[in-house]
């Protein structure tokens, strides 16, 4: 249990009764009301905390029929407010100064949880931000605002021929797990107590080809294993021994990610049988959906079905499917969960009509992301970018980011509630269902559901509490108030 | 019996809502002196509390000094499982308004010893000072509470055996599946609702028709449990059109029109101003030995338990403490002039002590019983047997 802050009096249990408003349940919005706790920092069991404790909350807040969301959950963020994640200071303290400052201040746009995000660097600076950039929320005090749930390297396993505006120069290849540890600090992708760790390596469980792992997909439990600075790694699976290598980083609770990637389709299933579960920016920096092979998108399809890996195309597939699943028995070591993918909503990135084929395609997966860089939140203008090697200069015209010379896409400037907005309009989705999409959605791709993006009791209390309004035959979501560990940290005012 | 028919259930509910709020706030409860309402769950009640607590968010009504004591509660199913009493009170009543948690009673179905609970609820009623108003719906076969077709109506708060027919009809709430409704129940007795102050039920719906025809136009019956509600001094019926359905034009037609014609009159079948108040404005009644006991003794009153004066005849007992010892002794109560309320408690009407006519006349020659008697037999008893051989002889 956490820290217990507790009035002096005993009078005050520290609890807060929201009432008088809309919750985001499933795809739902339901009337009801929602008690949070600042001492323990979580949604409370209303029912069993009056009959058995006999509470009454401390404060009633009317919330005039708004919507209440669980905290918002940004799955690809790159910096903001003019700090980059993927930076070296000379002072590293300071870095961690302008990290809690980026934390306080990202909440109060509804980001109440977040796993920044490192571009494809150096070892050097992995090895040095990292440390700085994993869990933090063990603390719970609320005001420290939004709350790393780990880090998200992007690379620099990635296909130099996607690396979109990652440096090329420090892209490498892994062929063994030693290669990863080289490349992030093996502290920072291992769990620091590992005894009862196992380690699933492909030698082991029988096959010889290393691209074509046999093991199931090992069950993530994060929450098992220490905590560990980094969460999330996107990574090319095509490329070096790195499809075989995914069962030994999701044993240790990481995500693998497919992105940046050339893999075609069977490679990418291979990836995901191995027991990748999401995939980075879908449709940016990776081949393009292709009626004879459907490439990374293309898994989405996959429909839970059993797969191959290594026949060449889908007739052949799906024959052999059949054949291997009946000789074989092998079918239900082989069963697939279809990953979930991001999605970049700022209407740059993608098409609005892209993101309702993959919405469509598996409304369960979509994790709407920003991938903002540090000049979200900062005025137009010239700012200097490091890819890990030498100075660049991203131009900033709105909320448009391109590298400088190149004219290439440099990530996004949008806010979360931005893309969410977005969505919403450009889908026909509910606001429930717009909202899952930043909520439980990214919290089950984390291994954080029930804790995170949700608001049944015993979940942790951050809250958002938004208001509809209706602009240009818009519907937009507002953020109104921000709720961290059952504590109200931002109240917008009104005009 | 008050009657009230509305057009529709939600005018019903609207009439009963309102008629509890306006109780409520001319009581004007205090944490000393709380105004105990017994409340009912089901379909019925539902509209009364929806009504409820739109008035409470309205700023009507506080329940901050409103006690409350549920009719019932299943026995065996979690307290948490959404179709338990307590999850229903919570849902529909308790998360919405004021009231405070150490105010509310339900009786708990996962007691390690269900007996001992019942006792202890009564207690618990007692303690609170009686029932103020007591809420109830009617059963399709007339039932109150879960005291189905057959209860005693003496009955008091005890574990139940459900029907057949009610956990059929209570199988819709638990995924149509028989074996998941809870066969048990704890429920409130006949009694212990026709103790309350008051008592309110409601009728929805052409589905009770035919039990509310049996309940107001025939006897008290234990087949309907609810009919002994034409013993209490203070009910009240709320129902519905449909509810009517059953009843005589006769029937519907007197009370619509005595409803009218007390409208008319500015007097709308009000209680009286003691059971409706709160004591903070009734005056005192103290029991004085100042006056001498009367020469003269008068007969006892012989009249049925159910016939027999309950708190709802009387002042508010207002004590927290079980009730003294009854005392037989004839009693003479004077109001005391500065109508400053103490706490006091009366207790019922004494119970019938059977005596002989003669005892009470002076002349003593009368003392001598000349019916036979016990004794008498006795005494006798020794001659007789021995003379039964001696006629036998002689015959």
């Amino acid at each position: 249990m956490p820290s217990v802050i507790r009035s002096a009096s005993p009078r005050h249990n520290g609890i807060t009764k929201l009432t008088n408003c809309r919750l985001v349940r499933g795809d739902e919005l339901v009337w009801d009301d929602v008690w949070v706790s600042s001492a323990t920092g979580k949604i409370i069991r209303s029912q069993a905390a009056f009959y058995d404790e006999l509470i009454m909350p401390d404060e009633v807040v009317d919330l005039g029929g708004r919507i209440v969301s669980p905290g918002f959950i940004e799955c690809q963020l790159n910096g903001a407010y003019g700090f980059n994640f993927s930076t070296l200071v000379d002072d590293m303290t300071q870095y961690g100064k302008q990290l809690r400052d980026l934390n306080r201040k990202l909440a109060r746009i509804g980001v109440t949880s977040y796993i920044p995000t490192v571009t494809s660097q150096t070892s050097d600076l992995y090895k040095k931000v990292l440390p700085y950039l994993g869990p933090s929320g063990s603390s719970r005090r609320p005001h420290d605002g939004a709350e790393s749930l780990g880090a998200h390297v992007e690379g620099p396993f990635l296909n130099p021929t996607k690396n979109g505006v990652h440096n090329r120069s420090v892209l490498k290849v892994a062929s063994s797990f030693a290669d990863l540890e080289d490349m992030y600090g093996a502290a920072n992708i291992n769990p620091s107590s590992t005894p009862e760790l196992e380690v699933h390596s492909p030698s082991s469980s029988g096959t010889s080809s290393s691209s074509l792992p046999s093991s199931p997909v090992s069950s993530r439990s994060s929450d098992a294993h220490g905590r560990i600075p980094v969460k999330m790694i996107t990574a090319a699976p095509e490329l070096g021994a790195m499809t075989s290598l995914i069962p030994e980083l999701t044993s240790r609770g990481i995500i693998v990610s497919i992105g940046h990637s050339e893999a075609t389709y069977e490679e990418a299933s291979a990836a995901v049988s191995a027991g990748a579960t999401m995939i980075t920016h879908l449709f940016n920096a990776m081949r393009p959906l292709h009626h004879r092979n459907p490439g990374i998108f293309g898994v989405l399809g996959t429909n839970n079905s059993t797969t191959s890996t290594n026949s060449t195309t889908t007739a052949q597939e799906q024959e052999q499917e059949q054949g291997q699943g009946q000789q074989e028995g092998r079918s239900t070591s082989r069963r697939i969960a279809r990953p979930y993918f991001g999605i970049i909503a700022d209407g740059i990135h993608l098409h609005p009509t892209t993101i309702k084929i993959a919405w469509h395609a598996h409304p369960d997966g979509l994790v709407l992301v920003t991938d903002a860089m540090h000049m979200v939140g900062l005025p137009d203008g010239r700012y200097a970018w490091t890819n890990g090697e030498g100075e660049h200069y991203i131009i900033k015209k709105g909320s448009v980011l391109e590298l400088e010379g190149t004219g290439a896409i440099a990530g996004s400037s949008i806010t979360l509630i931005e893309c969410v907005n977005n969505f919403l309009n450009w889908t026909g989705a509910s606001i429930p269902q717009a909202l899952k999409a930043v909520t439980a959605t990214p919290a089950a791709m984390l291994g954080v559901q029930g804790v995170k993006g949700s608001l049944e009791a015993g979940a942790d209390a951050d809250l958002v509490v938004l208001s509809e309004e209706a602009c240009e035959g818009r519907t937009e979501l507002v953020v109104d108030e921000v709720w961290k560990f059952g504590v109200r940290i931002f109240e917008r005012k009104h005009v | 019996m008050r009657f009230f028919i509305r057009e529709d259930a939600a005018a019903a509910s609207a009439h009963v809502a309102n008629y509890i709020v306006d109780r409520i706030n001319h009581f004007a409860p205090t944490p000393a002196h709380p105004f105990v309402l017994g409340l009912p769950t089901g379909s019925t009640p539902l509209g009364v509390y929806k009504v409820l607590v739109e008035k409470y968010k309205a700023g009507e009504v506080s329940f901050e000094n409103v006690v409350t004591f549920n009719m019932d509660e299943y026995i065996g199913i979690p307290r948490d499982h959404p179709e338990s009493y307590h999850s229903f009170m919570w849902k529909h009543f308790f998360s919405h308004v004021n009231i405070h948690p150490s105010n509310v009673h339900i009786l708990d179905g996962n007691a390690p010893n269900l007996e001992a609970e019942c006792v202890e609820y009564e207690a618990k009623i007692k303690a609170a000072g009686g029932i103020d108003l007591f809420l109830a719906g009617m059963g399709e076969d007339g039932h109150i509470a879960f005291n189905e077709p057959g209860s005693s109506l003496a009955s008091r708060t005890r574990v139940k055996t459900l029907a057949y027919g009610t956990i059929l009809a209570n199988s819709r709430f638990f995924d149509n599946d028989m074996d998941k409704v809870p066969k048990m129940a704890l429920t409130v007795g006949v009694q212990t609702v026709l103790e309350a102050r008051e008592v309110v039920v409601m009728a929805l719906g052409a589905r009770k028709a035919l039990a509310l025809q049996r309940c107001v136009e025939q006897g008290v019956n234990h087949m309907w449990t609810l009919s002994a509600l034409q013993l209490h001094p203070h009910s009240m019926i709320v129902c519905d059109e449909d509810a009517t359905l059953e009843l005589q034009v006769k029937t519907v037609k007197y009370f619509k029109d005595i409803e009218q014609v007390a409208r008319a009159q500015g007097f709308e079948q009000i209680l009286p101003s003691k059971v409706r108040t709160g004591p903070a404005t009734v005056p005192t009644t103290i029991v004085t030995d100042e006056f001498p006991a009367p020469t003269i003794h008068s007969p006892q009153p012989t009249t049925s338990r159910l016939l027999r004066a309950t708190p709802a005849t009387e002042y508010p007992v207002r004590s927290r403490s079980p009730s003294p010892e009854p005392n037989f002794a004839p009693r003479h109560l004077r109001v005391n002039s500065d109508a400053e309320y103490t706490v006091s408690s009366r207790s019922a009407s004494p119970d019938l002590v059977p005596d002989r006519m003669a005892e009470r006349m002076e002349d003593p020659a009368l003392l001598r019983r000349l019916t036979p008697n016990p004794e008498q037999q006795q005494l006798h008893q020794q001659p007789l047997h021995n003379s039964v051989p001696r006629t036998s002889i002689t015959a």
